[in-house]
């Protein structure tokens, strides 16, 4: 897997779980990956009735500032699943 | 959003004409035919599966749409799939819409099932729809759909034909599956995914025995690029014993030919060659040697000659001595 140079100071898992769990309500993230590469998914009842794009986007743009710029931490989202909890 | 209005957007507004004028269009790294990020690759490979023919721009060869069209999209990643100028997804979104069954729909690409012809082998006249989209014609022929019921016996599960694209067709037991054509022929019925059902246009399957009692399933489909067909020498023996047209050669020495011989092989020496090439293109040629493997090239050498129908005897003279002919000697 590729290595992508960035000047991110700190965790970079714990800066997408913490960005996600806060701009989406009743958010749980499940984040691995590193070197650029990251894969996540997240449950929460804010996709019931989205669809997938309208779940996918609201994800995005909750990590935005982390994928902004050639030395962005997260160069990539190798896979993305966005799950409605159980009732 | 596009916006076209004062014209200071040309990359928005040549993505507009882009998704006008296709109906189906994926922003990839790489083109359809040598896609250059694994993510784009299986999706062109999805969408292989479902259509003929789509769009494809790649973004590694202009920046401004590379980051134009996430801009546009208001989405971060490559690929990105637009059909009907609708933005479909990226590559998790279509691998999760074909695996629900649901991605056909959406790519207008859904073929409805097919009700197939069952008749017995002799039966001629079924004529190969062009449709490139539409559902394919398969004919199983009654011997065929004996066979298939024998194997299934009281199981709920379906024979499938599975083509990929190298045209080494399977065929075995298997439960239906979301997105499947289906096939009817007396009572049975053939499952074909999506890709299969586009190349199996006109095949014809039929069991063929030989005189043992043992046979197999026999394939023929008219899409499949020439290529050498492997020939087991039990169903070289059920083609002969039904009388049907080839012609055998024996790529081997003069020194092995005079040790053991197969009845009716010629010698491609120089004058075996020289018969050959005169033969018309369509005519099948079978290839022997000991084991199968100089018959193998042989039979490859000749298809790029321009012949349509070579066959390969798998494992030579010494699998026909040990499973048809003991009579044969071996060494």
């Amino acid at each position: 897997m590729s290595h992508h140079e960035t000047n991110f100071q700190g965790d970079v898992i714990v800066a997408i779980v913490s960005a996600i769990e806060s701009k989406i309500a009743n958010s749980k993230a499940d984040v691995n990956g590193g070197g650029g590469h990251y894969t996540i998914a997240v449950t929460s009842p804010a996709f019931a009735g989205l669809g997938r794009v309208d779940a996918q986007r609201l994800v995005y743009s909750a990590i935005a500032h982390l994928m902004a710029g050639d030395a962005a931490p997260v160069h990539a989202v190798d896979s993305l699943r966005t799950l409605v909890p159980p009732l | 959003m596009a916006n076209l209005t004062d014209g200071s957007n040309p990359t928005h507004a040549h993505i507009d004409a882009i998704l006008k004028e296709n109906r189906v269009v994926l922003f990839m790294k790489g083109n359809r035919h040598f896609p250059q990020c694994g993510f784009s690759a299986q999706v062109v490979n999805i969408l292989d599966e479902f259509l003929s023919s789509y769009k494809t721009v790649n973004v590694l060869s202009d920046p401004a749409i590379r980051d134009g069209i996430k801009a546009y999209s208001n989405w971060p990643t490559i690929p990105q799939l637009y059909v009907d100028g609708k933005f479909v997804g990226g590559c998790d979104i279509v691998r999760e819409m074909q695996a629900s069954g649901e991605l056909g729909g959406v790519l207008g690409a859904d073929a409805p099932r097919v009700v197939g012809g069952a008749g017995s082998s002799g039966a001629g006249g079924n004529a190969v729809t062009a449709s490139a989209d539409g559902p394919p014609k398969v004919t199983l022929s009654a011997s065929a759909v004996a066979a298939f019921k024998q194997a299934l016996g009281g199981s709920s599960d379906h024979p499938r034909l599975h083509i990929p694209s190298n045209f080494e067709h399977e065929l075995f037991i298997d439960e239906k599956q979301a997105g499947d054509i289906e096939v009817e022929a007396d009572g049975l019925v053939l499952l074909l995914d999506p890709g299969t059902a586009r190349r199996a246009n006109g095949v014809r399957i039929d069991f063929v025995t030989g005189g043992g009692g043992e046979g197999g399933f026999k394939i023929d489909n008219p899409n499949s690029p020439p290529r050498v067909q492997p020939l087991s020498v039990k169903a070289f023996k059920a083609m002969i014993d039904k009388g049907e047209k080839f012609e055998l050669f024996d790529v081997r020495t003069p020194e092995e030919r005079a040790i053991a011989l197969i009845e009716r092989a010629r010698h491609l020496d120089d004058q075996g060659v020289d018969y050959l090439q005169g033969l018309p293109k369509d005519t099948p040629i079978v290839f022997h040697c000991h084991h199968g493997m100089r018959s193998r090239a042989a039979a490859e050498r000749f298809l790029s000659t321009g012949f349509t129908r070579v066959y390969n005897l798998e494992g030579g003279i010494e699998a026909w001595s040990r499973d048809v002919d003991p009579t044969v000697p071996r060494y």
